[in-house]
């Protein structure tokens, strides 16, 4: 539904590129997880995607007209004016009528579980009630493409866990998502794509489905790591580090894998600890990013 | 839709603004009223009572007569035995010396704390009195009054003798004529024009707002016309502009004169106030969009528009009338739109004018207003054109 072809932005006064030679699709129904670190172009990214700049080069192609829902990160509403009037007048700034416009709201009101708090002022309600407002506003769009920017920072567990399924229903529909997020469980929870933005260039773009296959290793001595282990670790070009008592040994593939255990059971001391697991996002983000957050 | 949606939003939004209701509408309400008592002893249509005492050593035919004739000079004047007053001395020969040429008048003292115009007001009318005392003697003598004749109708007689009808016409809206108004002529325009004004304070802290929070890049994701944006600020707030015009002057005509103030007159065709009052809503609005361009946050906007709106104010003779300034406050007066707008209002209540006498001040407003909302809506445009995402990361 939006292809991103070859898209540079360069900010006016600016030396260098803030997004290098961007492309991307995003589908019909796809979900996608954004990640960066903080000036890594993600803002600009989202600012292009919604419009609000156009790029220097490059393309946005948009298979039909657009049409987005947004949660920005910052509050999005009227602090004086009652959950309900914020509700109504983006219907009616949304060009919401009739049964389509009832559905809509009724949909945003029960994603965000605002039922009790639609006649208290915005600006009285507490943080996390004001996230919930402001991810109602987004949704109540009748958008092909929603854009959700951190939407569950300061909200309750539970509240978190109604959202995460609202945007997963919303999927579900059809709709497109592009969904940023420090908390990156959300991110594997809810997203089918990941594409890590790194100094304004894509230096990631994986389905998580795909994720490598390689696991990660971490094993325990009581004391000091065997130095046979060491060399073998250096012989077989692995990437590995050494912490205190511990071995860590990133992307095993399977042979790797059985070779090493053949060489761990014959040496002294044995191991206290070892765990042989597949890498979460989290893991594969900081080796990727190499460690910046 | 959206623009009448917008709209609606805004006069809600500033419904529940208490702070821009009371700059808007209680605190010019106030100091028009205020303004007004003070200045209530400047150009009175009826001049006030002048306390005097007349202190008559030798009390005569003569001396009654010129004591009659001095109140009538003086209606409602009080005539006191306190000598801390103003005071009229007759000479103990007053009534023989009324044919003496020249002649030697009754003595003036005045107290220190007596102003100008009431030493002028009594200079005058002593010297009528005595003028027509002296005539009184002169035809009572010529036995042309009859000294038996009631002391009212004598002077009554006395009076056709030296009164004369005179013709008087006003040359309307010519030059300035902030000189001739009276506490209410000044103070309702005066304060009206201020409260005016004081939308630039509302309506940029409403866009700083939208600019501050992520309202405004939703807006622009709609997406959303710049101009229904602009629009969606000028329409409701032009209307409240109009709704200040009419309550603050309804005080002025309704209120005032309940207060024991002169009510305001309003002279002139109807039209010429709508034509006045859409000038310096233009003026009013247009400067609100340029303050809240160039505004970064809503202290800067309420620190620019409270700011210049109180220099307009000082040098536009809003807070100081500019007949009271000195010649080169005045020219610099000429540069403020509030002065244009005083001057156009005091023509129409006080010179009387019509449409075409305040057709110049008229096309300064609207000139004001094209240049402040062209530099606006070039700055906003630039302002929203680079609006970003948000966050906080």
């Amino acid at each position: 539904m939006l292809e991103l072809s070859h898209l540079h932005y360069r900010y006016p006064d600016a030396e260098q590129d803030a997004l290098v030679d961007i492309n991307f699709k995003i589908q019909q129904g796809q979900c996608i997880g954004l990640l960066g670190a903080n000036g890594a172009g993600k803002t600009t990214l989202l600012s292009l995607i919604a419009q609000l700049i156009t790029p220097s080069a490059g393309q946005l192609r948009w298979q039909q007209q657009p049409s987005l829902g947004l949660v920005p990160q910052t509050l999005a509403f009227y602090a004086k004016l009652s959950s309900q009037e914020n509700l109504h007048l983006f219907a009616d700034l949304y060009l919401l009528k009739g049964q389509q416009r009832q559905q809509q709201l009724s949909l945003a009101i029960e994603a965000a579980q605002l039922e009790s708090l639609l006649h208290k002022k915005a600006g009285q309600l507490s943080g996390g009630q004001q996230r919930r407002l402001n991810f109602a506003l987004g949704i109540l769009a009748p958008a092909q493409l929603f854009l959700f920017d951190e939407v569950t920072v300061g909200v309750d567990s539970i509240s978190r866990q109604h959202l995460l399924n609202a945007i997963k229903q919303l999927k579900q529909s059809g709709k497109s998502i592009i969904y940023t997020s420090h908390y990156l469980p959300e991110i594997e929870q809810i997203t089918e794509r990941v594409i890590l933005l790194n100094a304004g260039k894509v230096q990631l773009d994986i389905a998580l489905a795909e994720q490598p296959s390689a696991h990660n290793l971490v094993i325990e001595w009581t004391s000091g790591i065997p130095n046979e282990l060491v060399r073998l670790c250096q012989q077989q070009q692995l990437d590995f580090q050494q912490q205190h008592n511990s071995l860590i040994i990133h992307a095993l593939t399977q042979p790797q894998w059985t070779t090493l255990l053949t060489h761990i059971s014959h040496t002294t001391p044995a191991p206290t600890r070892m765990n042989y697991s597949k890498p979460s996002l989290e893991q594969l983000y900081l080796q990727v990013s190499g460690g910046q957050l | 839709m959206r623009l009448w949606a917008l709209s609606i939003k805004e006069l809600l939004l500033l419904s529940r603004d208490w702070h821009a209701l009371g700059a808007l509408f209680i605190m010019p309400g106030l100091f028009l009223v205020i303004m007004a008592f003070a200045m209530s002893a400047i150009n009175q249509d009826e001049l006030p009572a002048v306390n005097l005492s007349v202190d008559i050593p030798n009390p005569s035919p003569a001396s009654a007569f010129f004591l009659a004739a001095l109140e009538k000079q003086l209606p409602q004047s009080q005539v006191q035995a306190d000598t801390s007053t103003n005071q009229i001395t007759l000479s103990p020969t007053f009534a023989e010396q009324l044919h003496d040429n020249p002649h030697q008048g009754p003595k003036l003292s005045f107290p220190a704390n007596s102003d100008t115009l009431s030493r002028q007001r009594i200079r005058s009318a002593v010297t009528i009195a005595l003028a027509q005392t002296r005539l009184w003697d002169f035809l009572i003598d010529s036995e042309l009054i009859s000294d038996s004749a009631p002391l009212a109708e004598q002077l009554q007689q006395v009076q056709l003798q030296t009164q004369s009808e005179l013709e008087e016409y006003q040359i309307l809206s010519s030059g300035a004529v902030g000189n001739r108004a009276n506490a209410s002529q000044m103070s309702v325009p005066a304060w009206l024009i201020f409260g005016m004004f004081f939308i630039v304070l509302p309506m940029s802290n409403s866009l700083q707002l939208e600019f501050q929070s992520g309202v405004l890049v939703r807006l622009r994701a709609l997406p959303l016309a710049q101009s229904t944006l602009l629009l969606s600020k000028l329409i409701p707030y032009s209307l409240i502009n109009m709704l200040q015009f009419v309550l603050l002057f309804s005080l002025g005509f309704f209120a005032l004169p309940l207060l024991g103030l002169p009510a305001l007159s309003i002279h002139g065709n109807e039209l010429a106030y709508f034509v006045l009052a859409i000038c310096i809503t233009s003026a009013c609005c247009c400067f609100g969009l340029l303050i809240a361009a160039v505004a970064r946050n809503t202290e800067q906007a309420l620190l620019l528009s409270a700011g210049s709106n109180l220099i307009l104010a000082a040098i536009g003779g809003i807070m100081v009338p500019k007949n009271m300034m000195p010649i080169s406050m005045q020219h610099i007066a000429e540069l403020s739109p509030m002065s244009w707008a005083l001057d156009a209002f005091l023509t129409l209540l006080v010179g009387q004018g019509e449409l075409k006498d305040i057709a110049l001040w008229c096309y300064y407003l609207l000139a004001f207003a094209l240049c402040t909302g062209a530099a606006g809506v070039i700055l906003l445009h630039r302002r929203v054109q680079n609006t970003l995402w948000t966050t906080q990361n």
